[in-house]
């Protein structure tokens, strides 16, 4: 059992699942931004 | 008033912590890594402070008397990346590391070794950096906001620069992700989001912010990148571009960092006043949404850094007026913090007195602001000592003494001793009076016309511009006082229970003093949370 109560499996996953999620949003941003940024001074 | 125990308690031994240097160049623990954030900020607190302090030193009288102008405006550009970047974040993620798994009853961060990588980026980050000073051509002097077409004129240190940007940028966002996948997935039972602390609340919307806008910021400086080597000319007005556009977009990441910045301040205050004045905080869910009311405006309040650029009527009118809007939830929140005083059983330990400062003179940067953000008044007060006075009046006596306000009030948990209290007590004092002389008379200045980032001046600014060093000279010396509370306390600080202040709750204090290296292995029982997690 892990400290917030649920299985320590399910809790990894939810961990896993809401780092992913997180890591892409931040990396969509991130480079999003620079790549948007650069596409349109290059025109 | 601090409950101090004679003995020293029994402690859990059976840490199974690592030794040596692997202890801290792999670590994983949230409070290894938590207190080297610490190290780390309090190191660049000292070295952005040096940089202050030989600003002062060049202002002390009219006239170029130790530095060229190019290395003075070299000091100032480090000393506010150095301090914003280097100091403040850092110590922010270093008191998130240390206290929301505990406050949140979780064995650790979610995301260890993905800590271990977002805090050992920095001292590379902070190397290429502060390397600039020893290139050719110098360190950056184009000011903190690295405008163009000034800052494309930087030599070596410009691709530096902007790598370490980037590293600093990238630190930050992986640091927010953990928190915000340590919030959302690691508390224990029972603790649900509207039972957190205002702690945590505030870190949860500051990590929201960081991951927002650290991205427009790495943009930005990419476009002056391409700008200076690959032949684009996106803020070029010759080849087509803007200049204006980069303060656009520095500004929209610029000022929710502004929030970043002083958010987890909000945090502590909202901890150590109801701890000290024994009562619970008043309007805690008005605090949260005043919390989250601050972040969402910080989007839509940039263009206040520059209405004088030139802008339509209209725009100027709409940053105007959002960005006086932001007082009412900021209102909000110093009218919740005196409620919570009133009719308390009040003690003046050094984590309150560092609060109480915050809370007045925080309160006096907020009106500045206020006059600042006044279109008319603002073409006076454009690029003077008055927005200089200011903002430090946010940063210094705000986040700083938010940071010491969290450090005083924690640091018995953490070493499980309490510190010398006389001696903070006359590092409190001696800050806050310091802090005063140093920044208050740039206000006159600034409103007799003194512009900012100059290294010589018209001799009638002289008499403050002298009582300005002084204090900056007197507060220097104070905060030297700080390592060595906290180095003595760590040595000879008398032992203290699990609750070393008595008005404390919340659930860090329900663990010994100091806490077992690995905390929270086991859910704490409902009791234990009943008892904790009242606000």
């Amino acid at each position: 059992m892990a400290a917030t109560g649920l299985a320590v499996s399910e809790q990894r996953r939810r961990v896993r699942r809401s780092a992913l999620l997180w890591t892409l949003i931040a990396a969509a941003f991130y480079l999003g931004f620079i790549v948007l940024a650069l596409s349109r001074g290059m025109k | 008033m601090a409950e101090v125990l004679t003995h020293a308690e029994p402690h859990d031994e059976h840490d199974h912590k690592p030794h040596g240097w692997r202890r801290w160049v792999y670590a994983t623990n949230h409070k290894d890594i938590g207190t080297m954030y610490l190290v780390f900020a309090g190191i660049m607190f000292f070295i952005g402070g040096g940089a202050a302090m030989l600003i002062r030193l060049e202002l002390f009288s009219p006239g170029l008397q130790f530095f060229d102008p190019q290395f003075f405006n070299s000091l100032t550009t480090m000393h506010a990346l150095i301090m914003i970047f280097g100091a403040i974040m850092p110590a922010w993620t270093g008191l998130a590391n240390w206290m929301i798994p505990m406050q949140l009853g979780a064995p650790d961060m979610a995301l260890p070794r993905l800590n271990n990588l977002s805090f050992w980026i920095l001292p590379f980050a902070f190397t290429l950096l502060i390397g600039t000073f020893f290139v050719p051509g110098g360190a950056p002097a184009g000011g903190w906001t690295m405008y163009p077409p000034l800052v494309l004129q930087t030599g070596a240190a410009f691709p530096m620069l902007i790598f370490a940007v980037h590293l600093m940028g990238a630190s930050s966002i992986l640091g927010a992700i953990n928190v915000i996948v340590t919030i959302m997935n690691m508390r224990a039972p029972a603790i649900t989001l509207l039972r957190m602390p205002l702690f945590v609340w505030t870190w949860l919307i500051t990590a929201y912010l960081l991951i927002a806008v650290m991205p427009v910021l790495a943009g930005a400086v990419t476009m002056l990148l391409t700008d200076h080597f690959f032949g684009t000319t996106f803020f070029t007005a010759a080849g087509g571009g803007d200049p204006v556009m980069f303060q656009h977009i520095f500004w929209f990441f610029g000022h929710p960092e502004v929030y970043i910045l002083i958010l987890p301040a909000f945090g502590i205050v909202s901890e150590v006043i109801p701890t000290f004045s024994r009562k619970p905080l008043f309007g805690y869910e008005a605090m949260v949404y005043a919390t989250a009311s601050i972040a969402f405006l910080s989007f839509i309040v940039w263009a206040h850094h520059m209405f004088t650029v030139g802008m339509p009527l209209a725009a100027q009118l709409f940053f105007m007026l959002s960005t006086m809007l932001i007082a009412v939830p900021t209102g909000v929140k110093v009218f919740n913090w005196t409620a919570t005083m009133w009719k308390g059983s009040l003690s003046f330990e050094p984590p309150m007195l560092f609060a109480l400062a915050f809370l007045f003179l925080f309160t006096i940067g907020g009106f500045s602001g206020l006059m600042l953000a006044i279109v008319p008044a603002d073409y006076q007060y454009q690029d003077t000592y008055f927005v200089v006075a200011h903002f430090h009046y946010v940063l210094v006596p705000g986040t700083i003494f938010g940071i010491m306000a969290g450090v005083y009030y924690w640091l018995p948990k953490w070493t499980g001793r309490m510190y010398d209290l006389k001696l903070a007590t006359w590092h409190f004092w001696l800050s806050a009076i310091f802090v005063n002389v140093l920044f208050f008379p740039q206000h006159f200045l600034g409103l007799a016309g003194m512009p900012r980032r100059i290294p010589d001046y018209a001799v009638q600014f002289t008499d403050w511009n002298r009582v300005s060093s002084i204090g900056g000279f007197g507060f220097g010396l104070a905060q030297l006082l700080f390592p060595y509370i906290v180095w003595k306390c760590t040595r000879v600080g008398q032992s203290v229970g699990n609750r070393a202040w008595e008005g404390a709750h919340g659930l860090e204090w329900e663990l010994p003093s100091p806490p077992p290296y690995h905390s929270w292995t086991e859910p704490p029982s409902d009791a234990v949370i009943a008892r904790g997690a009242e606000h």
